[in-house]
């Protein structure tokens, strides 16, 4: 099973703004494994999206620009591929998914016309064979009458449907790797929990790795092997899921915790958010990028950068602090 | 479908009523009439003369008889001038020629269009993109008139490659097609520019890039439609201006076409040929426009002929 397919060292992505250069991911490593999925947390701005935009070569440039690391497929380095190159990786082995299915699909042409671009391009099918596997693939994800839907356009079809659309896509060619951006942020609950099952029904059939970027970290814990999570262009905190909901070790991601609501806590128990705003990342306070929200935050944060080093649940946390010993202090909003 | 022709047909005759209406008395209101020349006519030729164009009737009459002949005979009767003509002939004699004149200047504009906009909204922000706007953008400012003007003191006076004027070869439809063309071949461009930038911004552009596709194919197969959507909304307007474009650049290159017989007929108060050729063009820029109105079903699946 932990037959490595995607190996990201290191990675370095700047963006160009009038506030200056934004360093919207800054030494990000991880590893991906056959058959697991990878979960991907953090707030809007947190570089998650970016991070796998730069695998794919999506990164709009300029403003964007990959300025360091590596991100090994099976060894190659897609980040020194050319374009035609990148283009027989993209959608045939690495596929994504993306958060707003209304969106992401094109309204001028047919399910039919999108679907089988895929296969005929990649696999070089004929139109009748690529129109079958299309069908095929639109049943599978639970699409119904799918030879007669096949041919209807996107805005025939629900924000849920789209999204099953947009899975039977990706999927088309078998590709080692999933990337789903916030596969069910756009969607209704009901509908997340099918996507989801989903997803992890074809995981278990094809074996496909799944990285999966989100910031609701129920969907983490209902899907994921591992999590990472992601502050200000970095890891922050790196665990198996079952070590990092019990004992997570970064302040940031205790917070993420304590601010949704459990069913197993009582009715009265309070929602405790994180205190302040993400930061501005062009203009990154020294030390911790967290310290100024950090309830934990010593003197020490201020003038060094903790590194991620190993943690006792067994993975990685970027914090001086032990925050089950630690004493907490109010946090003062500005 | 049907539904949606039979509705618009409709419209169309009340549209052309209304036109027929108006211009005849917008006509008759110009003071002079067809025979009111320096040169005095014989009071008894013109008795006659009057009488057999209904002109010696009272006007509701005139009115009556020629909406007459014109619905119920489908004629659209004789010249009043051009003797020996009737204003069919005139037409059936004008009409190829200002069709190849405005079809040749629509394709030009089209093809020198949308290539220029798709190059420029690929190569954004480059020399490129700049001088090709900057061309559009004087191609708007000048009226045709002056485009002509500036053509012929180059490529006919300067560098004789084109002839003056006239019409009967490949030749003589070049330049004034050029000259027709070229204001709204730099509007559309400006059109596909932008429409292009705006579809190259939408998430299901990024999505095509996801799925493996060259920039060649994400570009002509999945961005093209959507960027062109503008352009068809723009093609009944432009169609409206090549019209009336070709009054001017008729007259200017001598091109015995429609809007040429057009102007001669409403300076000489050829009642009938006016009423002919307003009819026609009206007729023209309805269905041109009813055209663009399909068009854009067959462009967007999102859209609906009712």
């Amino acid at each position: 099973m932990s037959e490595n397919i995607l190996q990201v060292d290191e990675l370095a992505v700047e963006f160009k703004t009038d506030d200056g250069i934004v360093k919207a991911v800054d030494g990000v490593s991880f590893a991906l494994d056959r058959g697991e999925t990878l979960g991907i947390v953090g707030e809007s701005g947190s570089g998650k999206s970016v991070t796998n935009l730069a695998i794919m070569g999506l990164i709009p440039q300029p403003p964007g620009r990959v300025t360091a690391g590596r991100a090994l497929l099976k060894g190659e380095d897609l980040l020194q591929m050319s374009t035609r190159q990148l283009t027989k990786v993209r959608g045939n082995r690495i596929a994504m998914i993306f958060q707003d299915p209304m969106t992401s699909l094109n309204p001028f042409l047919s399910i039919a016309d999108q679907l089988t671009e895929v296969t005929r391009i990649h696999l070089k099918l004929s139109y009748e064979k690529s129109l079958t596997r299309a069908i095929e693939m639109l049943e599978r994800v639970g699409i119904a009458d799918p030879g007669r839907r096949v041919h209807d356009y996107p805005h025939q079809f629900s924000g849920g449907m789209r999204q099953r659309v947009m899975i039977a896509m990706a999927l088309l060619c078998k590709p080692e790797v999933l990337i789903a951006d916030e596969p069910t942020t756009a969607l209704d609950v009901t509908i997340q929990a099918q996507i989801l099952e989903l997803m992890h029904e074809l995981q278990e059939t094809e074996g496909t790795a799944i990285i999966l970027i989100t910031h609701d970290l129920g969907v983490i814990a209902s899907v994921c092997h591992r999590v990472g999570v992601m502050y200000a262009g970095k890891f922050v905190e790196k665990a198996d899921v079952d070590g990092l909901y019990e004992h997570p070790q970064h302040p940031y991601t205790l917070g993420l915790m304590e601010s949704i609501a459990r069913l197993d806590e009582e009715a009265t128990a309070r929602l405790t958010p994180i205190v302040g705003q993400p930061p501005d990342l062009a203009h990154l306070p020294p030390g911790c990028a967290f310290r100024p929200r950090c309830p934990y935050a010593v003197d020490r944060c201020a003038a060094e950068e903790p590194p991620l080093a190993d943690g006792p649940h067994g993975g990685q946390h970027a914090c001086f602090v032990d925050v089950s010993t630690a004493e907490r202090k109010e946090v003062v909003d500005g | 479908m049907i539904g949606f022709l039979a509705k618009r047909l409709l419209w169309m005759a009340l549209t052309l009523w209304v036109v027929f209406t108006v211009s005849f008395f917008l006509m008759r209101a110009v003071p002079g009439g067809p025979f009111s020349e320096e040169r005095k006519i014989d009071p008894y030729a013109l008795e006659v003369f009057e009488a057999r164009y209904n002109l010696d009737e009272p006007l509701p009459v005139q009115y009556w008889l020629e909406l007459k002949r014109t619905v119920w005979h489908g004629d659209l009767g004789l010249s009043i001038r051009k003797v020996d003509y009737t204003v069919a002939e005139i037409i059936a004699e004008g009409l190829p020629i200002s069709a190849t004149l405005g079809i040749v200047a629509m394709a030009f504009a089209l093809t020198l269009g949308i290539t220029a906009g798709v190059v420029s909204s690929v190569r954004r922000g480059t020399v490129l993109d700049f001088s090709l706007m900057t061309v559009a953008t004087v191609g708007i400012a000048l009226p045709n008139f002056v485009v002509a003007g500036i053509a012929i003191v180059l490529v006919v006076f300067i560098w004789p490659i084109f002839p003056a004027a006239g019409w009967g070869g490949v030749q003589h439809v070049i330049l004034p097609a050029f000259c027709l063309g070229a204001p709204y071949a730099a509007y559309i461009a400006r059109l596909v520019r932008t429409g292009m930038l705006d579809v190259l911004g939408q998430d299901y552009i990024r999505t095509a890039y996801a799925k493996g596709l060259m920039p060649r194919r994400v570009i002509m197969r999945h961005a093209m439609k959507g960027a062109m959507l503008p352009v068809a909304s723009f093609l009944g307007p432009a169609v409206a201006g090549i019209l009336t474009g070709s009054l001017i650049i008729e007259q200017i290159f001598a091109i015995p076409g429609l809007a040429y017989n057009f102007v001669q007929a409403a300076v000489q108060r050829d009642y009938t040929v006016a009423m002919g050729l307003v009819l026609t063009y009206t007729t023209l820029l309805y269905t041109m426009n009813l055209l663009v109105d399909i068009s854009y079903s067959y462009l967007d699946p999102r859209v609906k002929l009712e």
